[in-house]
């Protein structure tokens, strides 16, 4: 049995996997990536707004604090957000934006040649740094570029079958050579988990289609808690037809929502801020227009950036317009553009500490697949980018730390163990009969994710989808997989994803139901206000044979006492 | 209304794809699928919806879906295109010819070996070598100057480019359009300290001599990205370059004979 060994391995190629790397890198330990994709074709890749820091450059009566970036954060997070966590994420952010330009990102400049600003959806300063309309390709290609230059390795098109636990704690993982169709051991002394997030539970997603949450079930599956996985954002704002997203920069540049009425209709949600309120607000927003009729038929309304001017457009937005011309034949410089909202984003995750780590010692996580919280109840646009990068970072100097403490020979045995108990599991995952088709689940899935525990929830569809994700689970087992190979099998990889989406859906569910009230992207219809006595708490989700056991934590409140949140 | 497809219902999307397996015998055919367009639909999503229903097998890259992540290359009806980027509208009725990106060795499948790409991507160091700047400020750079870099860092490394260049069919050590893109786009910015560096790296046939700038690379390219352009204006500056330094050369000889 070959074994790898690495001090540091970090899976995930995206931003908070990169920049954990070069953290550990530069910090003179040997770290590698493994990904199933190349790292350009993360998903980090799509996104395009842009990202916050109260650099302080737009033109304001006041200049921008970090402070303010804090309190907009925690309540757009409706007061969820640990603000220990928040704090860290507004001072930080501000050298690691700095750091990214200074590594080549090319920032959108003000006139006198600084890093651009534009207004965001519930921030009170126009703070988002933006690269156009491709902040994320700008950073991700910028974050490649270095990691290319320090000669950090990546296992490129592998996938993370399971971690390899012994006396509670990460030795490394089981990794399958997709190409080559063999099951490796990795050893590491620190394994950080950076996968993204699981959109494609759910039909209607902006996210990539590589985003299945395989990270955050690594996790659970061993043993560490998943916080808050509830509470999913939905994007106001997502092409109609393909679900691609249209960033929220369009409506920072002065876009509007008009109904099928012909008319503008935030101000009956947000009567302050209109189009740029927070977005479960706004998605909530679109939503009952659509719900109560006013939406057009197929259930979409308009986003119009006509009056913005072809100039303007072509300028800050080239990249929606693309899309757009692309993806719906629409040119938005002489058309509005048809949007809904759609999953884009999920505030829960692998449960860790303002440096990464998480209860499993050995195992770190950040980015998206990670809950640190930062983002609370609903995450404003601009911070996910943000999140990465300093989290990232944190993580990956942790990791180094830890590590040097360490001293660990490396026991084969256990990896030894692990590997042939991966193999005679799969193999019974290879004997299945075939009564069910992988893709028919997958499918009834996410029909059911879309449609019961959607934007507006109520206790009889989460009843409806606990019962229906539990039968899911149990077809599961009958669906057969017919290449027996490893090598190229998709169906096998399609299966351990489903698997896993099926178990995050499940905690998802599990989570809304019990959470009797109305917090940020988390509505029920049946408790329609937010409840601070019961549950100004966190949600954590245990793996249990049963299904998930639920536990809550303390929200860490620093500066901001909860207030009532209006925009 | 722009979401209906006409007639399209009556079409189904048939397409021959030229399948690679190492391990069959022969490892090379093609077949051909049949797939039900459903409005709206994208060349990727019909290859999905085979790999889901039809043959489990069957080995493409894909991510993004939105034309941003470069995994979708290939070719069809021997035009290079992004997969998602494609809508089969206009490719229902006649068999779609489906192959893998030309001129890379072929893996499996529509799955390509992007090794040399990504060798040419690192020879020339294709990270900003920075100019000396403060810790917590930015550099300054205009607008006027991003704007000239900008087209150029829209590149999403997805290969179409090589697969249309005759230097690269002629010669793989030419560095390729996406390559000369991205020095370019390190010269062009002033934050970076080399000139010299990357002119040098770039001022032979595996650089910008070996361009026959027939600009196939900007005609094919998914994101607008024109290479040849950057390639044109690295010719001039190397010709530039080597103009003043030869006057500069002739100056000092004519000063110590004067």
């Amino acid at each position: 049995m070959e074994l790898i060994s690495h001090d540091i391995l970090i899976i995930g190629g995206g931003l908070a996997g990169l920049r954990a790397a070069l953290e550990v890198k530069k910090a003179g330990k040997d770290v590698a990536i493994l990904s199933k994709v190349h790292p350009l074709r993360s998903h980090s890749v799509a996104a395009q707004g842009g990202i916050n820091a109260a650099l302080g450059n737009a033109p304001a009566p006041v200049k921008d604090s970090r402070e303010n970036h804090a309190f907009d954060t925690i309540k757009g997070s409706d007061y969820l957000a640990d603000q220990d966590a928040v704090e860290i994420l507004c001072r930080e952010g501000i050298d690691r934006v700095i750091e990214l330009e200074h590594w080549g990102t090319l920032f959108s400049r003000t006139e006198d040649g600084k890093i651009a600003q534009r207004p965001f959806g519930g921030a009170g300063f126009p703070r988002a740094c933006y690269a156009a309309d491709r902040t994320g390709h700008n950073l991700l290609h910028v974050l490649y570029e270095q990691v290319t230059g320090l000669r950090i390795p990546v296992y490129e098109e592998w996938y993370a079958l399971s971690l390899v636990v012994d006396e509670g704690r990460c030795m490394g993982i089981l990794g399958l050579h997709f190409f080559e169709g063999k099951i490796i051991p990795f050893h590491a002394k620190a394994v950080l988990l950076a996968t993204g997030g699981y959109g494609r539970i759910y039909l209607r997603s902006t996210n990539a289609v590589i985003n299945t949450g395989s990270g955050c079930y690594l996790a659970y599956r061993a043993g560490v808690p998943l916080e808050d996985m509830e509470f999913v954002q939905f994007h106001p704002t997502s092409l109609y037809g393909t679900n691609i997203l249209i960033t929220e920069a369009a409506r920072g540049e002065g876009g509007y929502l008009i109904n099928a009425k012909g008319g503008r209709f935030m101000e009956r949600y947000a009567p302050n801020l209109l189009e740029l309120g927070p977005r479960d607000i706004v998605a909530r927003g679109i939503q009952t227009e659509i719900d109560q009729g006013y939406g057009f038929e197929g259930g979409y309304v308009y986003l119009d950036l006509r009056h913005l001017g072809k100039e303007k457009i072509m300028d800050r937005l080239p990249g929606i317009r693309q899309i757009a011309i692309d993806f719906a034949g629409i040119d938005p410089i002489l058309e509005p553009i048809p949007v809904q909202p759609a999953q884009h984003y999920s505030m829960g995750g692998i449960t860790t500490n303002l440096d990464g780590e998480t209860s499993l010692p050995g195992l770190f996580a950040a980015g998206e697949c990670a809950c640190v919280s930062v983002h609370g109840a609903n995450r404003l646009g601009g911070n996910s980018l943000l999140e990465t990068l300093v989290f990232g970072s944190r993580a990956g100097r942790k990791a180094v730390q830890k590590v040097e403490k360490e001293k660990q020979s490396i026991d084969k045995g256990i990896f030894q163990k692990r590997w042939k108990e991966f193999q005679s599991d799969l193999k019974e995952v290879l004997e299945g009969k075939g009564e069910e088709s992988c893709f028919l689940l997958r499918d009834e899935m996410k029909a059911l994710m879309t449609s019961q525990v959607g934007i507006f929830r109520k206790e009889s569809d989460l009843l409806t989808a606990r019962e229906r994700v539990e039968k899911l689970k149990e077809r599961l087992k009958k669906v057969g997989i017919k290449q027996k190979d490893l090598a190229f099998n998709h169906e096998l990889v399609k299966y351990l994803e489903l698997e896993g989406m099926l178990h995050l859906a499940e905690v998802i569910v599990e989570g809304a139901l019990a959470r009797k009230e109305s917090r940020g992207s988390h509505f029920r219809l049946d408790y329609p206000d937010r409840d601070d006595q019961h549950w100004l708490r966190h949600t954590l989700a245990f793996k249990t044979l049963d299904g998930p056991r639920l536990e809550y934590k303390k929200v860490t409140i620093t500066n901001y006492p909860p207030e009532k949140r209006t925009y | 209304m722009k979401f209906k497809i006409q007639s399209s219902k009556f079409k189904v999307l048939t397409l021959r794809i030229k399948r690679f397996q190492r391990e069959k015998d022969p490892p090379q055919w093609i077949e051909t699928f049949q797939v039900e367009p459903k409005k709206g639909m994208n060349l990727l999503e019909g290859l999905l919806r085979i790999q889901d229903e039809q043959d489990g097998t069957l080995s493409f890259r894909y991510s993004c879906r939105g034309a941003v992540c470069g995994s979708c290359a290939m070719q069809v009806n021997g035009k290079l295109i992004l997969a998602c980027r494609t809508s089969v509208e206009n490719l229902l009725g006649k068999p779609v010819f489906i192959e893998p990106l030309p001129y890379f060795p072929i893996i499996r499948d529509l799955i390509v070996d992007m090794s040399i790409f990504f060798d040419h991507y690192r020879k020339i160091e294709p990270y900003l070598h920075g100019k000396p700047v403060s810790s917590h400020l930015e550099y300054i750079m205009e607008e006027k100057e991003r704007k000239e870099i900008d087209p150029y860092i829209q590149c999403i490394l997805c290969g179409i480019c090589f697969g249309s260049c005759p230097a690269f069919i002629r010669d793989p050590q030419f560095l390729g359009p996406a390559m000369l893109a991205k020095a370019y786009r390190f010269l062009a910015d002033s934050r970076d300290y080399r000139f010299e560096e990357i002119l040098g790296d770039v001022n032979d046939h595996k650089g910008v001599w070996g361009c026959n700038t027939v600009f196939r690379c900007v005609k094919v390219c998914p994101k607008e990205v024109p290479p040849t352009h950057a390639i044109v204006k690295m010719r001039g500056k190397i010709l530039k370059y080597r103009l003043t330094s030869l006057f500069s050369r002739f100056l000092s000889l004519s000063h110590r004979i004067g």
